[in-house]
């Protein structure tokens, strides 16, 4: 008996010790990315939407103009067209590509490449293509307002608008060109090459990097593009591993298996930030999202300004951001983010019991009054929003937290069926026209329509500042709405969340790349030592 | 009844049970209160575009006609195009089952290895300290979840010990084998590439250790209480009358009788092993198709789930029907 049990004992042994691993070391011109990857839905610029799908999308493609932080403002500069003209009062652009300009199989990038890549766009009419119509370029209008002046000079004619949202928008990942080519000999069913750009960018991009190859669930693998205009960069090779465990992420960048865990649990970037660990470190930059609550303000108590600042008043921000971000945040009470052209640091609410209970008393609710708080059940948003129901119930107000999925919350928030909804906003260009819109402009049909603040003041000034040609006067523009908004608006803007990643100490650059404030991440940036 | 008759009537029982299954995964999918277009294109879509997806997908119809749609598809093996993926169902099932089905089949074999003889050890030992061992062994493996297990296992025998690999099915800059079966030790085997064999191997046992853990535990638990019962039987009392060696006893006389239940279990876990595989795949990485159904559940893929879930309902089945063929086969009274 004893003899059979070591026999098995030995045989699991010896499967073990041969199974064994042995590890190999990341090459120094390789990077390896731990990611969650399931997010990802489409790696064609003419589909892509989610920030992290953009990244690397972004990476495989490059637009007539890139986004980069120039003095730490995010601003639309040169890419692919190194220069352009703006001539009828805003009306026209004329874009003058790099003679150096390639794809990544060599083929040179035309007037032509970029005209087919913007009517692509808007004929597949996914996601992004909306975009391209906020700037007059419909799939109607598409052969009268993008048109070809010669091989290396494309002009687009959009609406009067500022030239910083032009140049933005045509700056995300949507913004990026395909080699025509290629893209029309791949196309299956007149689908314009959207089931074969999906995975990979095989010689249709211009991009730093090639998407080689998106095996679902498994990795994503770029690798240097030696025809890339702006230099062939340093790493070579970039894996992205999926890994979906934050905690899996962790262990890997900490035993140097990975170069990068790309998002760890706040939890765990805490503690490398407080108690530093040999060989990581964590980077953080402000994001491009913010967090607020909204309250309808057709709705009883609401209705009365005096109400919602009371409730601007009654909310800890600084609890919110140590206690349920553990530092992850910073203080912005303005809906536009730092980092962009327009942003002026104003934070005027800070708690205040009892100036809010004097509201609320000149308002005629001494006694506070009854509301629902909505919100989706991420544990980041159920522990704001138990943090906000106690600091409402120390005015007198009896916040009842409902949480429903997101998308259930969203479609009630857009039949305006809410009377206090706590959620975030993610922004789709950088510039503040992106959010200026949808937080002061109803008309628009967005946040401030949702929570029925029907400001003509806040609109119009809105509408002006997003057609204002003249950067200075533009700037003023948003001063002036800036702080009206803040004062009258049914928004209290909690913060500005902090993305981290956990990164191998031999990583160089990496803080540049990643100072795009997750809108753009230009992997270009990054060396190892 | 005859073993033929047998099979064809489990098989209509199988359609019936498979039919069963869609209509259930449709309403509770359905009864959700989600919506799958606000799911993926985010709430801060204007409507118009969630009102343009809505259409394209086919989900303004009525929930009856999307029903019919679904099912007329199916009888033409056609489970749909996932929304999240844009390709069909049946390619994204081709190409995350392997790694599912191989994850699960050398689970199941380390917890038949374990299980089995762990059960008859314990049993045999009533009461000894081993007989203790396995007991606590077996309670821990079906109480502890798998993602502690997971995470532990993962901490040791990667962080700390560094013997085994954390995460994936190789090793990224190992150089894949031809895929023939899609299994990737079978196909590294068949192409005589050992070192890739090696390397799947080693990233395949902490994921198969966690998942065919709690496996190991009922096999072993089962086994245990089958084997005390035969032995209690007269003709194992007979048997040793007769004064034939405990080994022989033990091995030739009760074992064979009391692996028949173990057989039900075995082929009951291979299934379970199949469709909950989800959290182990989360934890390491793994490729496999739990975490593609869980990931079209958050996104309400509609196509994704029901064809995912269909397909899982269709290997479970077959595991069954195989095991009650065999059980057929071995005893004709349960052909009845």
């Amino acid at each position: 008996m004893r003899k059979r049990v070591m026999v098995w004992c030995l045989a699991f042994l010896s499967c073990f010790l041969f199974a064994s691993a042995s590890f190999a070391a990341i090459p120094k011109d390789s990077l390896v990315i731990a990611a969650d990857t399931q997010i990802l839905i489409s790696l064609d610029p003419a589909v892509c939407y989610e920030t992290f799908a953009a990244q690397i999308t972004e990476a495989g493609y490059s637009g007539l103009t890139h986004i980069q932080p120039v003095n730490g403002v995010l601003t639309p500069v040169p890419a692919l067209a190194e220069s352009w003209d703006i001539l009828e009062d805003g009306t026209k652009y004329v874009f003058h590509l790099r003679k150096n300009a390639r794809f990544s199989n060599g083929d040179p990038v035309t007037a032509d490449d970029v005209i087919f890549s913007f009517q692509r766009l808007l004929s597949i009419g996914k996601s992004p293509a909306w975009l391209l119509e906020e700037i007059g370029l419909t799939k109607e209008n598409m052969n009268e307002t993008i048109l070809k002046e010669d091989d290396r000079t494309v002009v687009l004619k959009t609406k009067p608008l500022a030239p910083n949202i032009i140049l933005s928008i045509l700056g995300g990942s949507w913004g990026g060109i395909v080699n025509k080519k290629v893209v029309m000999a791949n196309e299956t069913n007149g689908d314009f090459g959207e089931a074969f750009l999906q995975d990979k960018s095989a010689g249709a991009g211009a991009g730093p990097y090639e998407i080689v190859e998106w095996k679902r669930n498994d990795h994503i693998l770029l690798r240097a593009n030696q025809h890339y205009w702006g230099g062939e960069p340093a790493i070579k090779q970039i894996y992205i591993k999926d890994v979906p465990e934050a905690t899996t992420q962790f262990l890997l960048v900490q035993k140097g298996d990975v170069d990068v865990a790309w998002r760890v649990t706040t939890e765990q970037a805490a503690q490398l930030r407080d108690s530093p660990q040999k060989g990581v470190k964590l980077v953080t930059v402000p994001s491009q999202s913010n967090e607020y609550v909204a309250m309808n303000a057709q709705w009883g108590p609401f209705k009365d300004e005096r109400v919602v600042k009371a409730v601007k008043y009654a909310i800890d921000y600084d609890a919110i951001i140590d206690s349920v971000l553990k530092g992850f945040a910073v203080l912005n009470q303005n809906f536009i983010p730092i980092g962009y052209f327009g942003y002026i640091e104003m934070n005027p609410y800070k708690k205040d019991v009892e100036k809010a209970r004097q509201l609320l008393k000149e308002a005629g609710y001494p006694e506070g009054f009854e509301v629902e708080l909505l919100t989706n059940p991420t544990q980041i948003r159920m522990d704001e929003a138990v943090l906000i129901q106690s600091n409402l119930a120390e005015v007198g107000i009896k916040a009842k937290v409902t949480t429903m999925p997101a998308s259930e919350m969203y479609a009630k928030f857009r039949q305006q069926g809410h009377q206090m909804i706590l959620a975030g906003w993610g922004i789709d260009y950088p510039d503040p026209d992106a959010l200026a819109k949808p937080f002061a402009n109803y008309r628009v049909k967005q946040l401030a329509w949702r929570t029925m603040w029907y400001d003509d003041h806040a609109a119009d000034l809105a509408e002006k500042a997003g057609l204002e040609l003249n950067d200075e006067r533009r700037l003023e523009l948003y001063k002036e709405l800036q702080e009206y908004w803040i004062e009258k608006s049914s928004f209290a803007l909690l913060y500005q969340p902090l993305d981290f990643w956990v990164i191998r100490d031999n990583l160089i650059g990496f803080e540049e790349a990643a100072a795009g404030y997750s809108i753009t991440f230009d992997f270009t940036k990054i060396s190892k030592k | 009844m005859k073993l033929e008759t047998f099979i064809i009537k489990r098989l209509f029982l199988m359609l019936i049970v498979l039919f069963g299954v869609s209509v259930v995964v449709f309403v509770v999918a359905r009864a959700i209160p989600a919506d799958p277009v606000g799911a993926i294109l985010g709430g801060n879509a204007p409507i118009e575009l969630v009102d343009e997806m809505r259409r394209r997908l086919g989900l303004d119809k009525p929930l009856f006609d999307q029903f019919l749609d679904f099912m007329s598809g199916v009888v033409r093996g056609d489970l749909g195009v996932s929304i999240k993926s844009n390709r069909p169902v049946i390619k994204d099932i081709a190409e995350f089952f392997p790694a599912t089905l191989e994850l699960a089949i050398v689970a199941a074999l380390i917890s038949i290895i374990l299980g089995v003889p762990l059960g008859i050890f314990s049993a045999v030992h009533r009461n000894k300290l081993v007989d203790h061992f396995c007991r606590v062994f077996s309670i821990l493996g079906v109480s502890m979840p798998v993602f502690w297990t997971g995470l532990l296992l993962l901490i040791l025998f990667y962080y700390r010990l560094g013997w085994l690999p954390g995460s994936g099915r190789v090793g990224i800059f190992t150089v894949m084998p031809p895929k023939v079966t899609g299994l990737l030790l079978l196909d590294s085997l068949l192409a005589g590439d050992f070192g890739a064999f090696k390397d799947a191997l080693s990233h395949i046992i902490l994921p198969a250790v966690v998942l065919g853990y709690s496996a190991t535990a009922s096999i072993a638990r089962i086994m245990r209480s089958s084997m005390l019962d035969v032995l209690r039987q007269d003709f194992i009392r007979t048997a040793k009358a007769k004064g034939i060696g405990r080994r022989l006893v033990i091995y030739r006389h009760a074992l064979r009788n009391a692996l028949i239940p173990v057989v039900t279990v075995i082929g009951l876990t291979f299934g379970s092993l199949l469709e909950g595989a989800v959290l182990t795949e989360t934890i390491f990485g793994w490729p496999g198709l739990g975490r593609y159904i869980v990931n079209s559940l958050l996104l309400l893929d509609y196509p994704a789930i029901m064809g995912g879930t269909l397909f899982v309902a269709v290997v479970y089945s077959l595991v069954n029907l195989v095991v009650d063929i065999i059980y057929a086969a071995l005893d004709p009274r349960m052909r009845v």
